[in-house]
């Protein structure tokens, strides 16, 4: 039932955003640009400070730039640390159950315990 | 029986891997870190009594010079007492214990014992540590509640981080002596 296939309604709205967005973009011209005196003879006398129309965008950049180093930050906090056991295991692992061990079936699908794996890994088979 | 290889940390250091056989069932492993390079601690210094002097020319006030010569001075001594790990060992004794022993570059040591009886294995372990995935040894402690639970992670070998060669070998060193919990087993 949701496919991405073009439909009338989906047209309508891409339509009417494209109309909006380029009526808001005219608005944000004309707010930054036109002088504050014509816009009072105009009867709009309480628009926001012409400050804005500067600050915002700044504000926005900036914001966008520190956004990347915040998102780092982030995921260098959440890695767990070396001394901790969810470099071990975790809740979901520590709580499942063995199936029974079938002839000529392929093992069920489990996470099997470091010590396992490390002398699978590192010791020898004699 | 004692044997001496070098190796190479993660960084590409090189280090040095010292393997000593007291008995049967006692094995004592020692990584040995580069020691401070006379090069590096002469650019730290330049560039910091450069920087002073420099301050100096800008500000007229002679009490810069004198303060970057106590940091400096400061600084290396806080650094070779506290930071600079000139080698780590592990003692493995089989009924006993491990014990793992940091050497500052100062003399000063720091020692960790654990019981056997809380330990239930060594294993190398992967994981992600400052955009790098590396391998490094830790003992597992028991859970005392759960028989298959790990109550702990205690990682080795921090500062001197060695690569999986170096890391393989101390690992089996320590199965070779842990196995023979399973085989004879003690009532104490």
């Amino acid at each position: 039932e949701n496919s991405p296939a073009p439909l009338p309604e989906r047209a309508i709205y891409g339509f009417a955003l494209f109309l909006g967005s380029w009526f808001g973009f005219i608005l944000y011209l004309i707010w930054a640009f036109i002088p504050e005196t014509w816009l009072f003879t105009l009867g709009l006398t309480y628009w926001p400070q012409k400050y804005w129309a500067v600050a915002l965008p700044a504000y926005l950049l900036v914001a966008i730039g520190v956004g990347y180093i915040l998102l780092f930050g982030i995921n260098m906090m959440s890695t767990a640390p070396l001394n901790s056991t969810d470099t071990i295991t975790d809740n979901y692992a520590k709580k499942q159950q063995q199936k029974k061990f079938q002839e000529e079936a392929i093992p069920a699908l489990r996470d099997i315990p470091i010590s396992e794996v490390n002398r699978m890994f590192f010791l020898p088979e004699k | 029986a004692m044997e001496e290889r070098r190796y190479r940390s993660a960084s590409g250091a090189p280090i040095a891997l010292r393997r000593r056989q007291h008995s049967a069932s006692c094995r004592e492993l020692a990584v040995r870190c580069p020691r401070l390079q006379l090069r590096s601690l002469s650019a730290v210094t330049c560039a910091v009594w450069l920087a002073a002097y420099g301050l100096f020319v800008l500000s007229e006030n002679s009490m810069v010079l004198s303060a970057a010569i106590f940091i400096t001075l400061i600084g290396l001594i806080i650094y070779l007492h506290f930071v600079k790990i000139d080698q780590e060992s592990l003692l493995v004794i089989g009924s006993l214990g491990i014990q793992v022993t940091s050497s500052y570059a100062s003399g000063k040591e720091s020692t960790t014992f654990i019981e056997m009886s809380q330990v239930k294995d060594v294993v190398i372990n992967e994981a992600i540590h400052m955009q790098k995935v590396i391998y490094y040894l830790c003992i597992l402690l028991q859970d005392p509640g759960d028989p298959q639970g790990v109550s702990e992670v205690v990682p080795l070998f921090q500062s001197s981080k060695p690569r999986l060669d170096c890391l393989i070998e101390v690992y089996k060193s320590c199965q070779e002596i842990l196995e023979q919990r399973m085989t004879a087993p003690q009532s104490s």
